[in-house]
């Protein structure tokens, strides 16, 4: 007869996740690099933004682009035509990212002189949200035309990020999208968060965006 | 889904503390699900056999215990299940309350020989 012993383990799965998250952060913090996770569903000008964002602040400061897909490299395509240094990452049908994956792309990189890097995660409005990356600071994406409601059905994603873009704000006339509305719901779930109301066709919206990401990269690296 | 993948770090970090601990074989891996946690036990179940394939814990058999969703309402203390009542409090009917537990997705125990 065979005897059995029971070993306790009792690991949170999702703990292991977050000290590596941590550990990521204090590298970057060393290193002097400001990690951005960008996050958004599909199709709500998440890569278009990240050129604008490139095109507004390469001159004065390192970037690095990390670019998350289930498969296919178009949007580090789009990316690397600019000249910045860019990494495609392949979740192979994962929906979201760890910190693990995160430090691959981070090293497969390298940040030696990078002042500041954007992670554009899976475009997804459920899983990333639950997801620490390591990011110094998590932002999203949410446009127009998916309407003005998103805050009240993903509400876990609009409570963890700092800052939130409302993007193809030049369609608004042709939307039924109540700003004051999405605004209001938004700060009941994160009374902290910073709104800015964006274009990334128009460029509306793009100088204040700059403006907050220069200022976190400048207290990141102090 | 995405329970395929996390389940890989799962089996990674189960072997790690197999060999830690010098064990051989295991016959039994049992997880403690959240009702509230983004891990849903039956996709769990469905991704295990490919989880497993070709690792230390192949052949292992799955128990998953679930815990369940609890919160306790702000305005009136009542202690509830949140899945039961549809987030909302069955005595005093607020939306107002604190989660006591259920987001976890814990690795308890293995059963080894």
């Amino acid at each position: 007869m065979k005897t059995f012993k029971v070993l306790e383990i009792k690991e949170s799965v999702f703990e292991d996740n977050n000290q590596r998250a941590d550990l990521l952060r204090q590298e970057l913090k060393e290193k002097k690099t400001f990690l951005l996770n960008l996050m958004s569903s599909p199709g709500s000008g998440k890569t278009t933004t990240v050129l604008r964002t490139i095109e507004a602040l390469k001159d004065e400061m390192n970037i690095g682009i990390l670019e998350a897909d289930i498969d296919s490299d178009v949007d580090a395509q789009a990316v690397a035509q600019t000249g910045t240094k860019v990494i495609q990452l392949h979740t192979g049908g994962m929906c979201h990212l760890d910190a693990e994956m995160t430090r691959q792309g981070i090293e497969g990189l390298g940040i030696e002189d990078v002042d500041f890097v954007i992670l554009e995660n899976v475009g997804n409005l459920v899983c990333p949200a639950e997801f620490d990356t390591g990011a110094c600071k998590n932002a999203m994406i949410l446009s127009v035309p998916e309407g003005d409601d998103k805050p009240l059905k993903y509400p876990l994603m609009f409570s963890v990020v700092d800052v939130l873009l409302i993007n193809k704000i030049d369609t608004i006339e042709y939307f039924d999208f109540d700003l004051e509305a999405v605004k209001e719901r938004v700060m009941k779930l994160n009374p902290n968060i910073k709104i800015i109301p964006i274009s990334a066709k128009t460029g509306e919206g793009l100088e204040e965006w700059a403006n907050w990401i220069r200022n976190e990269v400048r207290k990141w690296g102090e | 889904m995405h329970e395929l993948g996390i389940m890989f770090n799962v089996v990674r970090s189960v072997e790690n503390f197999a060999k830690e601990n010098g064990i051989t074989v295991i016959d039994t891996l049992v997880l403690q699900i959240g009702e509230l946690s983004p891990v849903i036990p039956r996709f769990v179940e469905a991704c295990y056999p490919a989880a497993i394939d070709g690792t230390m814990l192949e052949n292992t058999k799955l128990e998953i215990e679930v815990l369940p969703g609890n919160a306790i309402c702000t305005s009136c203390d009542k202690v509830f299940n949140l899945i039961q009542c549809k987030n909302e409090c069955p005595v005093c009917g607020s939306r107002e309350w604190e989660v006591l537990g259920g987001r976890e997705f814990l690795i308890k125990e293995i059963v080894a020989y």
